[in-house]
């Protein structure tokens, strides 16, 4: 008795049938979703661990970027760094 | 400041040079908690003679604060805790960094004036360097 020979019906799965194929548009969509949340978070996260930095700092000294008490204009042309003593 | 309003800023840098300075300091900045840090800074100036030869001025300086309407018990606290030693460390460090070797040291940008200056003398000091820094932006 002859085998029966099984017809092989060779199947790309989906993979091999484009395995060039761009991705479309709401792939990157998706993408770009997914990085803007990812980038959300990284400056919200920088936001709060700049706050909690500060958040006990006296009002005068927030916003100066360090722990000096200052007068006169931010960023003016003449800076003048004092060292006194009380005594 | 006010003469040279919008074209300087003055940065302060209090050097404690010894212990009873180093308790007006911290007491200075506990008082900038409660918002009044530059006016206990001139009270010390001005009432310096009261308190600058204690060894332990904390309970006048407290007095101080009381004429300035400040809490003098959360004073006292603040710098008993001795929270505010790291940023004077920190001071102190800048100092030396800057090679201050005694008091009162100005920088006016990197022009370094040591000693008492009078008023006039700073204006000039102040004038020459608005003059430099206007002629570079040119």
């Amino acid at each position: 008795m002859a085998k029966k020979s099984k017809a092989r019906v060779h199947t790309l799965s989906p993979r091999q049938q484009s395995p060039q194929k761009p991705l479309t548009p709401r792939h990157w969509r998706f993408k770009l979703l997914i990085g803007g949340a990812v980038l959300a978070v990284v400056l919200g996260v920088g936001g709060l661990v700049r706050f909690l930095q500060q958040r006990d700092l006296a009002p005068h000294l927030q916003g100066t970027g360090d722990m000096h008490y200052t007068q006169g204009t931010p960023g003016a042309p003449v800076v003048i760094k004092e060292f006194s003593d009380y005594t | 400041m006010q003469r040279f309003e919008g074209q300087v800023q003055l940065v302060l840098y209090p050097f404690a040079l010894n212990p009873t300075s180093e308790v007006a300091t911290q007491a200075a900045w506990c008082a900038g908690e409660q918002g009044k840090f530059w006016e206990f800074h001139h009270m010390l100036y001005r009432r310096q003679e009261l308190w600058n030869r204690l060894a332990a001025p904390l309970e006048r300086l407290s007095d101080f604060a009381r004429d300035l309407n400040l809490d003098t018990t959360a004073l006292k606290s603040c710098v008993e805790s001795g929270r505010m030693q790291d940023r004077m460390q920190a001071d102190k460090v800048s100092g030396q960094q800057l090679q201050v070797s005694s008091t009162p040291t100005m920088f006016i940008n990197d022009y370094r004036i040591v000693g008492t200056q009078s008023e006039g003398e700073l204006v000039r000091f102040i004038r020459q360097e608005l003059n430099r820094v206007q002629v570079q932006g040119q």
